[in-house]
């Protein structure tokens, strides 16, 4: 995450500035931005877990980044994991903004979307929700108000990144991976793409085990060690459905004198996957890209709210759309650090890759 | 009659003493059934290195409940501690690199927040576990503001190598540690005064403070010496996955404090010992260990590893001298 930034920013005075930005959000107040005209009437706020995550640090850079781009006042809400205080920070907020909100969410669980759409509609405001809702809740339902919805495709993803994990071991061989909780929309996601890159080996890559880690390193840690006294040296590689369990992996690996050996890999590009990935131990991420996210939540309802667009007027895949992740293996590990993706504000839908589908 | 009644006392006593040594032995053997690798030599290093850090914080967590009290600090003051010991060796974060004093440092680090812990709590009168409680989310929340959500990655290879990876005898270092660790909590417990009055306070502080027992400064002390492990394992935590972050500690107090449960303590207080937490690390450990061993379908563990831990308790605890079951 953190060297998609590099070469744009310093990154960690960065970093501090989205955890600053979340204490002052979360005390209630506001950035003392510049007053420019119309654009002012707006306050862009954006909601998530916490900033003590890559992701989500990143995630709040991209909105500050945005409202710094229109001069607009700019607020982090952060749920920490609590879905009562992540709706009651923003029917605060709604309040106190008499309805003039552009709200990029990361709602804690998809029920909690369908709240936050509706207390958006009657106050007036926009609102984009990100990664979690119900099936049957869309946005043309709640025109124009729930602007979009966006997300990235577990399935595609987690099967290229199963594939750099096979190709590393020479395509033959037993594999185990490590899933999240086991409910987790992306969770299931990552875990069916992987088992179609399987089928698709017919046979020639087994898989050994299958256990979730709950998206925990310690948990990963400890059962990568018990996989080893189970399987020893038929672990050919290890499949970890995000970076932080992959890490857990590789250091477990580490204590056997594996690292480096039995190649692991990862989802979502922390940049200490990215190290890894250098020196060899892990055999490729998928970066998801949250300063576009965190971005772009924002910037599509402003150019709704600012008659630059007419957001009923866009087809469903402009409303309920996947981003791009970035798959960064040996191979493109330098152009990724080299090149970080940018954010173009004005291209609202240049990185959407097509309209969400509902699975089961 | 009479004595025939107190030696079945005597051998029930003797019986829940022992307890949770036979729940961890049969426990192997059952393993060891399925899954004969389980007794392989290369096992058992394994489970011992994922013991370490878990039996740091027992060690600490033990004084506290033994006492009467809960602290539920330890994941907070874990972070910090982690996240300060990652920041002074040789990293990517700051230009600091004071190698191994970076020990000392953290376990100092830990047994400050410890003592303002047990400040809190006697001087204010707010219950231990309100007080640990938040000084817990506060630590997690200090570590996040100095990070601001990235990690420090530590590139000092010889802390990584005397508090993890290094070997002797073929052992991880982290193992030695958590030894020293354990001898140092049994000195402290059977050894000295503080040690003692533990238990005096734990099994009824107003006998205790009678009797003279400077209670309230021992229950600060007693955060301390907590505190002090936490700091120590927060260490261990920077050294096994050599960065430092805010969610290094996720999920370990929940693990430390079934472990001390499951050894035989009673969160009442006074009764059980360091000792028998460590019986309990290693049931928690076994358990987990065995159940990726075994094939247990993941659905299943959960379900399994409730009914065994309660299971444990109910053997081990000796419910004879409580006198209400809260």
């Amino acid at each position: 995450m953190a060297a998609i930034l590099k070469n744009t920013l310093n990154r960690r005075s960065v970093l501090k500035g989205a955890a600053g930005a979340a204490a002052v959000g979360a005390m209630g107040s506001s950035f003392p931005m510049p007053a420019i005209a119309e654009e002012t009437t707006w306050t862009l706020a954006n909601s998530l877990r916490s900033v003590a995550n890559p992701y989500h640090a990143t995630f709040a850079k991209g909105g500050e980044d945005f409202a710094k781009s229109i001069g607009a006042k700019y607020e982090v809400l952060v749920t920490e994991g609590n879905s009562e205080k992540g709706i009651a920070d923003i029917k605060a907020l709604l309040q106190r903004t008499s309805g003039k909100l552009i709200l990029n969410v990361d709602p804690n669980d998809s029920p909690d979307a369908r709240v936050i759409v509706e207390e958006v509609k009657k106050a007036g405001g926009f609102v984009v929700t990100q990664w979690n809702k119900p099936a049957d809740l869309h946005p043309w339902d709640f025109d124009p108000n729930y602007v979009a919805h966006m997300s990235f495709d577990g399935v595609p993803t987690a099967e290229a990144i199963a594939n750099e994990l096979f190709k590393a071991f020479g395509g033959e061989g037993g594999i185990v991976a490590l899933g999240g909780i086991l409910s987790n929309v992306p969770a299931i996601e990552r875990k069916l793409g992987l088992d179609n890159a399987i089928a698709k080996t017919n046979g020639k890559v087994e898989l050994l085990d299958f256990q979730p880690a709950d998206w925990n390193e310690q948990k990963a840690f400890e059962i990568t060690q018990a996989w080893l006294t189970r399987f020893g040296d038929k672990v050919k590689g290890v499949f970890a459905a995000n970076d932080g369990m992959g890490m857990g992996a590789l250091e477990a690996l580490r204590q056997n004198g594996l690292a480096g050996k039995v190649p692991v890999v990862g989802i979502d590009g922390i940049d200490a996957a990215v190290a890894a990935i250098e020196a060899g131990e892990f055999a490729g991420t998928v970066a998801w890209d949250p300063l576009w996210t965190g971005g772009m939540g924002l910037a599509i309802p402003y150019a709704h709210a600012t008659g630059k667009i007419d957001i009923t007027k866009e087809g469903h895949e402009h409303r309920e759309f996947y981003g791009t992740g970035i798959i960064v293996t040996k191979e493109t590990v330098g152009a990724f650090k080299n090149n970080p993706p940018k954010v173009d504000f004005n291209d609202l839908w240049g990185k959407a890759t097509g309209q969400i589908q509902y699975r089961g | 009659m009479k004595a025939a009644a107190l030696a079945g006392g005597a051998w029930s006593k003797q019986w829940r003493r022992w307890a949770p040594v036979a729940v961890l032995v049969g426990l192997c053997i059952i393993i060891g059934l399925f899954n004969p690798n389980f007794f392989g030599g290369a096992n058992f290093v394994r489970m011992l290195n994922t013991a370490a850090i878990p039996l740091v914080i027992c060690m600490g967590v033990t004084f506290v409940i033994l006492m009467g009290s809960i602290d539920l600090s330890a994941e907070g003051v874990i972070a910090i501690c982690a996240v300060a010991a990652s920041m002074l060796v040789a990293n990517d974060f700051t230009g600091i690199a004071i190698g191994l004093f970076s020990v000392p440092a953290a376990i100092l680090i830990g047994s400050l927040v410890g003592l303002l812990n047990g400040l809190i709590h006697v001087k204010f009168r707010i219950p231990s576990f309100m007080t640990t409680l938040g000084m817990g989310f506060a630590g997690i929340g200090v570590a996040t503001a100095i990070l601001g959500g990235v990690m420090v990655r530590i590139s000092d290879s010889s802390f990584r190598d005397y508090l993890s990876l290094g070997r002797v005898f073929d052992i991880p270092a982290a193992v030695y540690i958590a030894g020293a660790a354990v001898v140092i909590a049994y000195v402290i417990q059977e050894r000295t005064r503080i040690g003692r009055w533990v238990y005096a306070i734990g099994t009824d502080e107003a006998t205790a403070r009678n009797a003279g027992i400077p209670v309230d400064r021992t229950r600060i002390i007693v955060f301390g010496i907590a505190g002090a492990f936490y700091g120590l394992a927060g260490a261990l935590s920077a050294a096994q996955i050599g960065r430092g972050h805010a969610l290094i500690s996720q999920d370990r107090l929940f693990t430390a404090i079934t472990a001390i449960v499951v050894g035989g303590t009673a969160l009442s207080g006074g009764v059980g010992s360091v000792l028998n937490s460590v019986i309990g690390v290693f049931i928690v450990i076994v358990l987990t260990n065995g159940m990726v061993l075994m094939g247990i379908e993941p659905y299943v563990q959960k379900g399994v590893q409730g009914l065994l831990i309660i299971a444990a308790v109910a053997l081990a605890l000796d419910r004879s001298r409580l006198d209400v079951v809260k």
